[in-house]
């Protein structure tokens, strides 16, 4: 009686102490679901300007930068240039950076992209799924995601050429 | 009582029975357990029948001691009273969460001033989801838990074995108590007075000169469903965090499409939004006259899809079935399989979805025939007549930029503008390049023709025309639903349900025990209730009176605390 007293009380205690852990983390953690830096990056389901269809595990094992933009959207268009010469600096030292168009037309899109020369990868979130599970309020919001899928750093704003490159060495080195 | 604990007393009974420590009275046969106790002549406490609690041990360890902490009542009590503290808190400024569109970082000061700031800076501003508050709630309810097992097993065991024969100084000491000789030989009165008893819907149990009778057992198991049902309420309102449980959001309908529910395989179509306003008469007395515009109804006619195939590929069309259809009302959700959406909102103002322009001879007024354009992801090229024409640029929001490059300066089709390569009989080998703005404020403001004679160096002998309204496809207004999913909801009714069903039996029952024994010629006898004392007195007087002895109600009362 004793012996299995005392295993119940455990077994209880435990089950406590899990649910109990369980609740305060979602609760605490997960103010509106929105991702913070430290917490896995959300998975996404894209149309890319490739045509094809493209996944956040596809780049699993690769530091990944996302940026969220829009061509109505002045430092977005900015900081493009700074985006692409990253892209072509890291890219075959498994770094990706993909944009996210945030809702706007393939043709408007495309056009914009040729305009620029850009060159990296490019989707399209028309239904702004992406955007609502990234939970993206200004643009452009860069994410820089580690090889483990983990969210490194999220920038709010423009990005220079230096920054980027820093973000980027420390993701890279993460 | 912890002193007793401490002292390792000797918890055998002069009956034999060897009870646990922390017993106050004997398990087998009722008598008091300490000397100084069994000198008073005091009523007895007989909270669990004597029982010792569970958590009530010789040497606590550790895990003793955190069990303790929870299975104290005092405890849960200052628990109680701190969550309601915590709950008041959090009701002085409105949550974070019964907004929309706010940055909570800036709307409490702005709001509310200083109080608001160090509100937001507390971590009020989301009370409810704190982790102080969260921890509050599991320790509640772990509380429950253990308060439970640690009284519910003693509970159940004590009176399950009830031994019939009991001390007399148990009987003596009860709050109910008779003492007086009988005629009878002593078998045979408590033969008589067990059919008596029975009759009252007692349960009897004799065993020679002694007799127990029991009713309404089960009351005393209110407290403990009270307490299962209060743990399934609060473990389904955990689960809601769970994925898939819970959804709550808020999603724009432009009438006539059909969008997709985000999180879900489930599309809806706004087929039509109609709002109907109160007349002037209709309006309170204060507001007539006033130009106030009241809305009296808003209805949204909707349509559910489910997705079938091709749901979760972005580069295929999904392909959708129609599952239900709803008149979606205030207070009248569509509901569909535990999807609801409930009118939340509306805006009036019209969108432009798509224009049918007409492609015209300036000079001869010659129609060359229509196309369709679509505001939202045009096609690219179109045949008109012996003209071919080409989509190069579209811009939503119409703009020009420091260079005097046109731009879109938003996502918005508030000002679309549409940038066409023409090429057909009569025009230059490479084509016209043609801006068309298709409302025609914006023709206006932008002036269409000059910039179109600009870029190709003097007019252009074709026009799009978008000839009448009958053309032009607008979507009237926009509806904002509220889509929520709560599948943990059937617990939290399942939960109250058993609380409900335990209030009923530890309410409207009360567990009411009779013990006697003759020694001698001489009755004794005893009783317990755990609540309405005045029923059991006025019952054993009933049955008393059957048995020829002649007992004032009153008298019966051996003092103690009445509840």
């Amino acid at each position: 009686m004793g012996k299995s007293r005392k295993k119940v009380q455990i077994i209880i205690l435990l089950l406590i102490v899990i649910l109990g852990g369980y609740a305060i983390t979602t609760q605490v953690s997960g103010s509106n679901g929105k991702p913070t830096e430290g917490s896995k990056a959300p998975n996404f389901d894209l149309l890319g300007l490739d045509g094809k269809v493209h996944t956040l595990d596809e780049y699993k094992g690769k530091a990944l930068v996302v940026n969220f933009w829009g061509t109505w959207c002045e430092p977005c268009v900015k900081e493009m240039p700074a985006l692409q010469a990253q892209y072509d600096k890291w890219k075959d030292k498994d770094v990706v950076i993909v944009g996210i168009n945030a809702g706007e037309d393939k043709m408007a899109v495309e056009n914009f992209v040729k305009q620029v020369h850009v060159s990296f990868p490019v989707m399209l979130d028309p239904e702004k799924d992406a955007i609502q599970s990234y939970g993206i309020s200004p643009l452009p919001t860069t994410f820089f995601v580690s090889p483990n899928g983990k969210i490194n750093k999220i920038h709010l704003g423009q990005l220079d050429l230096q920054t980027l490159d820093q973000q980027i060495e420390e993701l890279v080195n993460s | 009582m912890m002193k007793e604990v401490i002292a390792f007393k000797n918890t055998k009974c002069e009956c034999g029975h060897q009870n646990p420590v922390g017993t106050v009275l004997c398990e087998a046969c009722g008598r008091p357990l300490e000397e100084q106790d069994r000198e008073s002549n005091e009523v007895l406490e007989m909270r669990y029948d004597g029982m010792a609690r569970r958590s009530q041990r010789a040497n606590p360890n550790f895990i003793d001691r955190i069990w303790n902490f929870f299975s104290s009542v005092k405890i849960a009590v200052y628990m109680i009273i701190l969550t309601l503290l915590g709950s008041m808190l959090g009701t002085i400024f409105p949550q974070e969460n019964t907004f929309l569109n706010i940055d909570p970082s800036t709307y409490y000061k702005e709001t509310y001033g200083t109080a608001g700031w160090i509100y937001y800076k507390l971590g009020l501003s989301h009370t409810y989801e704190s982790w102080w508050f969260v921890l509050l709630l599991v320790m509640i309810g772990a509380s429950l838990v253990i308060c439970s097992l640690d009284r519910v097993l003693p509970l159940y065991k004590a009176l399950t074995k009830q031994r019939i024969l009991k001390h007399k100084q148990f009987l003596t000491r009860q709050r109910v108590v008779y003492q007086g000789p009988v005629e009878l030989e002593s078998k045979e009165w408590v033969e008589q007075a067990s059919v008596h008893i029975k009759k009252r819907g007692y349960r009897v149990h004799t065993l020679d000169n002694a007799l127990l009778a029991e009713k309404y057992r089960f009351s005393r198991w209110g407290p403990y469903v009270i307490h299962i049902g209060l743990i399934i309420f609060l473990l389904a309102v955990l689960a809601r965090g769970l994925p898939g449980l819970h959804m709550d959001q808020h999603v724009a309908f432009p009438e006539g499409e059909i969008k997709h529910i985000p999180n879900t395989s489930y599309y809806l179509k706004n087929e039509k939004f109609t709002v109907e306003y109160y007349s002037e008469q209709d309006l309170p007395k204060e507001f007539q006259g006033k130009n106030k515009v009241l809305p009296k109804l808003f209805k949204t006619q909707a349509t559910l899809y489910e997705c079938t195939a091709n749901c979760n590929d972005p580069s295929k069309q999904p392909t959708l079935k129609a599952v239900d259809h709803h008149n979606i009302e205030v207070n009248d959700p569509m509901d569909y399989k535990g999807l609801k959406a409930y009118q939340f909102d509306y805006d009036l103002t019209p969108v432009l979805r798509s224009v049918k322009p007409s492609l015209v001879d300036k000079k001869t007024g010659k129609d060359y025939g229509t196309f369709q354009l679509k505001i939202k992801d045009p096609e690219r090229n179109y045949k008109v007549g012996p003209y071919s024409l080409e989509l190069k640029e579209k811009y939503n929001d119409f703009g020009l930029d420091e260079n005097g490059q046109p731009v879109t300066k938003t996502p918005n089709p508030n000002a679309p503008a549409f940038l066409f390569l023409i090429k057909g009989p009569n025009l230059p080998a490479e084509g016209v390049h043609y801006f068309y703005f298709p409302k025609q404020v914006d023709k206006e403001r932008f002036q269409q023709d000059a910039i179109n004679a600009k870029m190709n160096g003097g007019s252009v002998p074709l026009e799009l025309d978008v000839k009448g309204m009958g053309n032009v496809d607008l979507s009237m207004s926009t509806t904002y639903l509220n889509i929520r999913v709560d599948k943990a909801m059937p617990f939290v009714w399942v939960g109250a349900a058993i609380v409900m069903l335990g209030l009923v039996l530890g309410f409207y029952w009360q567990h009411r025990r009779i013990w006697l024994r003759i020694d001698d010629g001489n009755l004794t006898l005893g009783a317990h209730t755990n609540k309405n004392w005045f029923g059991i007195r006025r019952e054993i007087a009933a049955i008393l009176r059957k048995m020829n002895l002649e007992v004032d109600e009153k008298s019966l009362d051996n003092g103690g605390n009445h509840s």
